[in-house]
């Protein structure tokens, strides 16, 4: 879930998001961040072609997923194989 | 253009100074560290420039004619922060800017913004709220770099140090104009602006090594028509913030 880049660790954060307070959040993207704090302004610079009601990172690392074995969190799965993107 | 009374000294060098970020922050858009950096650096340009135009337009209001206050004066009219004249040499320069002039512009807006100027207290708090992304950004980078420890600290320590001097002299000038807008009630005293900044960037500097309340302003050569200590941006960067090659598109 994380890799190097110039010899800084960066991890993956998914980025979920809603347009209005009544919709459910959705999933719109990731991005690769060094740390939570850069995740937050990455999404939000990023991801900025709509005027978001609100919006969250998660670490990829963090997400488990439940009855799929593939996808980019399978590996969070006990026993998962490495995702893809 | 006539030298400015106060209070439109104090918006043109807001919102030069804002101009001309914007263009430093525009210089990585490619070649920063990772894609969403430059993506960040890309958003942050186009806030400083949307922040500037704003900023202009209030000029109107005080009988300038926008079009020449953006379009027409040469650099040696420029009241943009002297930290800014010159292109950021690396990254360390950019995240220190974030951080050192970023901050500055966000303690002065939010000073401008808390004053009795009614553009500025609409205006004002919108930008402050996407201001927040870039201390976030700035923040964040800065503590990156002087934890890394080797060349990245050394270098964001050096870049902070670098703009601090000239840039507190900016923040805080020591002339009458200033002091008649603090009497007039459009910004806060000095000493309400250096809290504000100690507040604002003092940890983030303390992470390198860096006392914000140890750097004396750099008041040596400083002109009162232009707020701000000698020389002008570089010519190249004004000749973009005024829009040279676009000038014959011009739409109003």
């Amino acid at each position: 879930m994380s890799s190097e880049r110039g010899g800084l660790a960066e991890s993956v954060y998914e980025v979920f998001a809603r347009k209005t307070r009544g919709e459910p959040l959705r999933h719109i993207g990731y991005i690769d961040a060094p740390g939570d704090e850069l995740a937050r302004v990455y999404a939000w610079k990023t991801y900025d072609e709509e005027n978001w009601f609100e919006m969250c990172v998660v670490p990829r690392g963090a997400v488990i997923p439940v009855n799929r074995a593939d996808g980019p969190w399978a590996a969070n799965r006990p026993g998962g194989k490495e995702g893809g993107r | 253009m006539s030298a400015p009374a106060p209070l439109a000294r104090h918006i043109l060098s807001l919102a030069d100074t804002k101009r001309l970020l914007g263009i430093r922050y525009s210089d990585w858009i490619l070649g920063s560290p990772s894609i969403e950096t430059g993506i960040a650096a890309s958003s942050m340009a186009q806030d400083e420039w949307g922040h500037a135009r704003l900023l202009y337009s209030m000029l109107k209001r005080l009988g300038f004619d926008p079009f020449e206050v953006e379009h027409e004066r040469p650099a040696d009219r420029y009241y943009s922060a002297p930290a800014l004249d010159d292109p950021f040499e690396d990254w360390a320069d950019f995240v220190a800017a974030t951080v050192v002039v970023d901050g500055a512009l966000a303690v002065a807006l939010e000073s401008f913004g808390g004053g009795n100027f009614a553009l500025a207290r609409s205006r004002v708090p919108k930008m402050l709220a996407e201001e927040e992304y870039h201390r976030q950004f700035g923040a964040a980078w800065f503590a990156r770099l002087a934890g890394s420890g080797g060349e990245g600290a050394a270098r964001v320590r050096a870049a902070a140090l670098a703009m601090l001097p000239s840039t507190l002299a900016w923040l805080l000038p020591d002339d009458d104009l200033y002091g008649a807008l603090v009497e007039e009630g459009a910004v806060w005293a000095g000493a309400r602006v250096r809290e504000a900044c100690a507040a604002r960037m003092g940890a983030t500097l303390a992470a390198a090594g860096v006392g914000l309340a140890d750097i004396e302003p750099a008041r040596a050569g400083w002109d009162p028509e232009r707020r701000r200590g000698p020389g002008a941006p570089a010519e190249e960067a004004v000749e973009r913030a005024r829009g040279d090659r676009n000038r014959a598109l011009f739409v109003e």
